[in-house]
């Protein structure tokens, strides 16, 4: 392929708490299983500790899609973090509605550290997702 | 119409190649119907080379090199044997490994050259044409055969044939003595393992597929075939595309 | 001759870790012993734990790491015991260590061997369920992650050893002798499961469609042969209807277990709750003699089970199973409780597998020279359920007998306490504090960053083309140094960044391998030997997230890399030392209760030498103990008070309180301070200092509106019968009918009181001892005798009590009937098998009443801003795994103060407790963590949002001159952010994940 027919794929910036959905993308990789490229990694000490701020900010910057992921509930490493962030996202997925942010490029997951497969699997998705919505331009500046 | 059958034969350029042209000079006559792939040693022979043959509707493919101990690099016609005899065990149950033969000719053999070549297109001419033939493609042969290929391609087994010799000669790495049986059984486990996973494979890239059909089709049981699709699946090469009803339906991922 | 102040722990899973690590966190040398290649025991191999369905292997895994990386801990894996020689305080241990073919120092854990090799050998950690090679780690997060070669599969073909680049592969290793000197031994050698396939009748084994609940466990996990698919092994559908057969090789005569397993039904139900859970249709079934949810929240559990989920429970035993050939279902023959025949086919059967004593525990015994009970479980004690017959040697978790997570955490802990009272005085002397060179200050200077790029053998470089990532990375603002090692994690590596520490002066270093979760301490050690804050450390993970997940693209794998380089960079520049703030400790502490578990931690803390101050409300020690007179096994309970209590006045380090109430509580973790008002006719203040809070303040016999209780003098409570039996010399019962669950299980108290089926038991045991004469009629609704228990249940039947099972919707009524001149109470039951009521005259109607919490719990958990459940018991930091500790660290909880249980549960509570607060008593410092966050006071508003999503109480509103602002208690405080990421002015920030780093981070999107 030249690199002018060059197909575009998306970029997603992922929040991935340190205990579970961090071990569980280990565990992806441990086991094996594939997955799209286009995911970059923030490790975050807990998925509490992302600020609304930061999706926003990637959407500014050009990211394609955010993907927030944290422990399942109740098994916290923070005992209730992943509660304040699912609150906190339930709010801004609101928000960027509103701003006209279609839903599908923020992405909230619960992933445990011993779901390798699942971790590939909502991977998977949200680049289908995503792709399908096209490059996000709204909230870029130029 | 009279079949006519198409053979394939790779023949070593030391030994076997010089048999076949002391024929010609000798004038010694053959049925035409072998076509002489020439390679440096029947060592060069790589296992998917005479599959592919078959795979391309070869009626039969014929290995020919220098006779045990007269190779002319040391030991590549012992390395072809152990090849051939672990392919014939690949492709017996899809019925094809008579199609395949290994002969030892020597340079000065120009008679015996003739005498094999005539022998084994008689035996093709028995079994008659390949079930791989374009006009009538087999088509759960051509699978067959593809997996053998894949198979065949796996690194560990590789690995292991091109071990064999050593193994069984002179110990494995604990210096016990492994017997010919054990180490074939070991590598019949693995080959069969590896041959059903492939064939597997490439029925679910062709279409979604659940196990009981898939334990139809291969004529296994479905609790033999859920562990193989297990593996596959640890592999991230199988996934499950979706559950109807109770029953899951698998799919490939991409390779 | 002084004593050792070493510990050999034999067994690693939850038991042996939690132990071990209770040890080498309060100054003891640990050596761990496990006879598998990796610890983690059969913890790990559980998907989900009841009551909380925590994923197990997210809780356990970073107590393994722990284990693995504690520097007071060797761990001795794939070794065993062959044996032991001296006494307590002086033991000397011969260990086996088996070879692994695989050398422990050079191995990796990358894992390339297992996949190259050509030998596929079952897995046993998926029950044989999957395949896996003859080279191999028993599950993915094993600890520690060296492979191991499986001999007997293996055909010695050499291709381990080839394509091994860190050359780790040794064929020729032979197994070593090992000696240690230790001053004690503990005992966590957990249990064997039942093997279903000497219960013949249920055809496991033959049946392909039956499996046993530990394979059901493996099907269900999301790291099982099938990722979390629950599929039966004939064809691999998804079964509708699965039943569960309870018991078996539980309560069974016929194989020689007469005892519970006392963790069946609950994780009977938990894999029915699991399995609904993944598949909606399916249709779990239990069978089961009683439903035995007699722990914390446990009945709340199965309530959910049935009604949210739809679990159903049938009472009865099966009495076949049979395949139906063509569809490999199963058909169940069974007699549910109004005795009609039933059968009723099924898609798959679960054979609920009981514990069974562990094989290898008859070998020990004798080694060991300790006893085993009949069964073959280390034999405890009521009063000592820690200790075994030998002095100095001490067992833990289901090694003494069935048991749960919760109590056999506690119990390790519990142990970690018996070893710290015998070996008080050698505490410290055989761990080493290791010496770092001075921190050069690199703050204000320019970031001048190494890179280090790592092949990971051909892991990462068989993907990624690292040459071109380095050549990327050496273009990258501040990179003054990159460079690629074959293995970064190597030794020979440590020394290479070492140098070149050094040589370029780097004030900043990166490395690009794999997951910082397993990897960054090491490196972080590294930097801090070279001389540089550990925190001056950054991973990129180019391997578990990258080449792994992208084997098949080199091009977009390398392209990722990069991208990852360049986030690393850009967190790197702004990255920061950090300061782990050491805080004093007050060596003293203080325990709030003085029954039975206050007493008993009160006095294991004084053993270890450190001041108690003991706060009792009432004008005695002894709490709730002060009723019972007799334990099932006989001991007398008010003999052994009374000397407790004589050992509290008589030890000169603990100072008691009593008529004395807690006031208020201010202060954190190693250095609280407490104001306690003595009552003693004029009100007194105190002030007390401390370092730690043991709350163990107890229950209460609830006081029953029930059954004419207080309005007739023959209707009683099993304590008051107890007193009776107790002082009547010789009295004739005549017709005793005990009523179980009065004031439980219930609207009110929805939770199981837990020892009142023993407590029935064991008093109509004594009545029938005193006049065999007397009737005892139990009228219960299950009988929870747990355990071991489950004998005694047994004798009372055989002695003839009387057991009637009632419906909670079909209460036992109480009548009173004239006849004579004379009121006589009549009971009258409906008896679920024959259909009927039956009517009893009782002469004595004893009610089994709840176990309640005392009322002041509300006010005392305010003052230490830790948490109730809903029945007002004191909840704990986690139900699994830190049952005796708060989120609020420094405070911990024991005894009934945490729920209802029995005595010898009572002392491992306490002990455990002290064991938690000696990991910190025995410390001069305590070092906070460096990740915590910080508040610019100048932009604060002191709004208390901060305060509302703070899990850990750790931030707090402090008067400045400033006015009111936020600040948050480095001690408590653990790193979340989640006040970060709250914070409406952006006033407070988490250190090491700072808004800045993030931003960063988000703008190298190309």
């Amino acid at each position: 392929m030249k690199p002018a027919e060059k197909e575009w794929t998306p970029k997603i910036l992922a929040f991935l708490c340190n205990w579970c959905s961090y071990a569980g993308a280990d565990l992806a990789g441990i086991s094996r299983m594939q997955y799209p490229p286009n995911i970059r990694v923030v490790r975050v000490p807990c998925s509490g500790r992302v600020n609304p701020y930061f999706i926003i900010k990637a959407l500014q910057r050009g990211w394609d899609g955010v993907l927030v992921s944290g422990c399942h509930p109740g098994d916290c490493h923070y005992i209730s973090g992943n509660l304040v962030a699912r609150r906190r996202f339930a709010v801004l997925k609101d928000l960027l509605e509103y701003l006209g942010i279609e839903s599908g490029r923020l992405n909230f997951s619960w992933v445990s550290a011993a779901e390798g497969e699942k971790f590939a699997t909502v991977v998977k998705e949200v680049v289908e997702k995503v792709k399908a919505l096209g490059p996000a331009e709204r909230l870029v500046k130029r | 119409m009279k079949f006519n059958p198409k053979i394939l034969g790779f023949l070593c350029n030391w030994c076997s190649y010089a048999g076949a042209d002391l024929a010609g000079i000798s004038r010694i006559q053959y049925p035409p119907n072998l076509r002489i792939i020439r390679v440096m040693c029947t060592g060069r022979i790589d296992p998917v080379l005479p599959l592919e043959a078959l795979a391309n509707g070869a009626d039969g493919v014929i290995i020919m090199g220098c006779h045990p101990g007269d190779c002319h690099y040391m030991t590549g016609n012992y390395e072809a044997e152990r090849k051939i005899k672990m392919l014939k065990k690949l492709i017996a149950p899809l019925g094809l490994a008579e199609r395949l033969h290994v002969e030892w000719v020597s340079a000065s053999e120009g008679a015996r050259f003739a005498e094999v070549v005539e022998n084994f297109t008689n035996q093709i001419k028995v079994l008659g044409p390949s079930p791989l033939r374009q006009e009538k493609l087999d088509l759960s042969k051509w699978e067959g055969i593809q997996a053998a290929k894949e198979a065949v391609e796996d690194f560990r087994l590789r690995a292991l044939v091109a071990r064999e010799r050593k193994i069984i000669e002179e110990g494995n790495v604990y210096g016990e003595e492994i017997s010919q049986e054990e180490f074939d059984r070991k590598m019949d486990d693995a080959l069969t393992a590896e041959y059903i996973r492939n064939r597997i494979y490439l029925i679910l890239e062709k279409e979604p597929t659940s196990i009981k059909q898939l334990s139809k089709r291969l004529n296994l049981s479905s609790k033999h075939v859920l562990d193989h699709v297990v593996l596959l699946r640890r592999r991230g090469l199988v996934t499950v595309d979706k559950i109807e009803d109770m029953t899951p339906i698998y799919s490939v991922l991409k390779r | 001759m002084d004593k050792l102040g070493s510990v050999m722990v034999i067994g690693g899973g939850v038991a042996g870790v939690q132990a071990s690590l209770d040890l080498a966190d309060s100054n003891f040398k640990v050596y761990l012993v496990d006879s598998l290649p990796s610890i983690g025991g059969t913890m790990a191999q559980l998907d989900k734990t009841f009551p909380t369905n925590d994923c197990a292997m997210c809780i356990l895994a970073p107590k393994l790491v722990a284990a693995g990386r504690h520097q007071n801990i060797s761990l001795l894996t794939n070794a065993n015991l062959k044996h032991v020689e001296g006494k307590a305080g002086h033991f000397k241990a011969t260990l086996t260590r088996r070879s692994r073919r695989v050398d422990e120092d050079k191995c990796t854990g990358c894992g390339v061997c297992a996949q190259k090799c050509p030998v596929e050998a079952l897995d046993k950690f998926n029950e044989g369920l999957s395949k896996g090679g003859a080279v191999y780690v028993r599950y993915p997060q094993a600890v520690p992650l060296i492979y191991i070669i499986n001999k007997e599969k293996c055909l010695g073909c050499g291709i381990c050893e080839e394509v091994c680049k860190a050359g780790a592969i040794r064929y020729d290793q032979k197994d070593e002798e090992l000696q240690l000197d230790v001053g004690s031994i503990i005992l966590a050698t957990g249990f064997d499961e039942f093997d279903p396939s000497l219960k013949t009748e249920y055809g496991y084994g033959r049946h392909l469609n039956v499996v046993s609940s530990i394979e059901f466990e493996r099907l269900l996990s999301a790291s099982g042969p099938h990722a979390g698919l629950v599929l039966r092994p004939s064809d691999g559908d998804i079964p509708r209807k699965i039943a569960f057969i309870q018991c078996v090789g539980s309560r069974d005569a016929t194989c020689g277990t007469d005892y519970c397993s006392s963790v069946c039904c609950m994780y009977a139900t938990k894999e029915a709750v699991i399995a609904k859970e993944h598949m909606n249709q399916i249709e779990p079934t239990i069978f089961l003699m009683d439903v035995r949810a007699y722990g914390k929240d446990f009945d709340k559990y199965i309530e959910r089970a049935e009604n949210e989920y739809g679990v159903r429970f049938v009472r009865c035993r099966v009495s076949s199973i049979e395949e139906v050939p063509e569809t490999r279902n199963l058909k169940i023959k069974y007699e549910p409780e109004d005795g009609k025949l039933i059968q009723e086919e099924f898609n798959l059967v679960v054979l609920t597998v009981g514990i069974k004593p562990s094989e290898s525990n008859k070998e020990l015994a004798e080694k060991l020279g300790v006893e085993l009970d009949k069964f073959g479980f280390f034999k405890t004690q009521t009063f000592t359920p820690i200790s075994t017959s030998k002095p100095g040697i001490f067992v833990c978790g289901v090694a003494s007998s069935p048991k749960d997570i919760p109590e056999t955490v506690t119990q390790a802990s519990a142990a970690s306490t018996g070893v710290g009272e015998l070996l008080a005085s050698a505490r410290g002397t055989l761990v080493k504090k290791k010496e770092y060179p001075k921190e050069r200050d690199v703050r204000g200077q320019p970031p001048r960053i190494g890179v280090f790029i790592c092949h990971c053998g051909i892991n990462i470089g068989g993907v990624i083309d690292v040459p071109s990532v380095v050549e990327y990375a050496q273009t990258l603002p501040n990179v003054v140094h990159a460079c690629d090692n074959l293995y970064t994690c190597s030794s020979d590596t440590q020394e290479i960044v070492k140098n070149r520490i050094q040589e370029y002066g780097l004030n900043r270093v990166i490395v690009a391998s794999c997951s910082p979760r397993t990897h960054e301490p090491l490196f972080q050690e590294t930097i801090k030997e070279a001389g540089l804050n550990r925190y001056l450390f950054e991973m990129a993970n180019i391997r578990d997230q990258c080449s792994w997940v992208h084997m098949h693209d080199h091009k977009a794998a390398t392209e990722k890399a990069k991208d990852l380089m360049r986030m690393a960079v850009a967190k790197a520049r702004e990255i920061e030392p950090l300061e782990r703030v050491a805080l004093g400790v007050t060596r003293r502490g203080l325990v709030i209760g003085g029954g039975l578990a206050g007493i008993t931690a009160a006095l294991a803390l004084a053993k270890q030498g450190f001041e108690v101050d003991l706060i009792e409300k009432n004008k005695e020690l002894g709490g709730f103990l002060r009723k019972i007179h007799y334990t099932l096994e006989n001991d007398d309970t008010q003999e052994y008070l009374r000397a407790m209590i004589d050992n509290v006045y008589s030890n000169e380090l603990i100072k008691v309180f009593l008529n004395s109430k807690v006031e208020n509580v201010s202060g954190y973790v190693g250095n609280f301070k407490t104001t306690v008002t003595l009552d003693s006719g004029s009100e007194v203040k105190r002030e007390l200092e401390h370092g730690i809070i043991i709350v163990a303040t107890g229950g209460e016999e609830y006081h029953p509106n029930e059954y004419l209780y207080g309005k007739d003098h023959r209707v009683l409570t099993q304590l008051e019968l107890e007193n009776r039996i107790t002082v009547a010399a010789d009295e004739k019962f005549g017709n005793v009918v005990m009523i179980q669950c009065v004031g439980s299980r219930n609207d009110e108290h929805p939770y199981c009181s837990r020892m009142c089926c023993g407590e029935a038991v064991k008093n109509s045991l004594k009545v029938k001892e005193k006049d065999p004469e007397a009737n005892v009629y139990v009228l219960f609704r299950d009988i929870r005798t747990y355990g071991i228990m489950e004998e005694d249940y047994k004798r009372a039947r055989e002695a003839g009590v009387i057991f009637i099972r009632y419906e909670e919707e079909n209460k036992p009524k109480l009548a009173k009937i004239k006849s004579e001149g004379k009121e006589d109470l009549q009971v009258s039951v409906f008896e679920p098998i024959i259909q009927e009521d039956i009517i009893i005259d009782a002469d004595l109607l004893v009610l089994s009443a709840a176990v309640i919490p005392p009322q002041e719990n509300g006010t005392l958990a305010k003052m230490l801003k830790v948490p109730l459940n809903e029945d007002g018991f004191f909840l704990e930091a986690h139900a699994k795994l830190r049952p005796v500790d708060f989120a609020t660290e420094g405070i911990f909880v024991c005894g009934m103060a945490h729920s209802p249980k029995p005595i010898e549960e009572s002392i491992s509570q306490a002990k455990a407790a002290v064991s938690r607060a000696c990991t910190l008593l025995t410390k001069d410092t305590i070092e906070a963590e460096g990740i915590i966050a910080t508040v610019n006071p100048n932009r604060c508003t002191a709004c208390e949002l901060c305060m509302l999503v703070c899990a850990y109480n750790a931030i707090e509103i402090e008067e400045t001159k400033r006015g009111k602002v936020a600040k948050v208690n480095s001690a408590l405080c653990k790193g979340c952010g989640a006040c970060a990421a709250t914070c409406r002015c952006s006033a407070i920030d988490l250190k090491g994940f700072t808004d800045m780093q993030m931003n960063l981070i988000i703008n190298t999107l190309r």
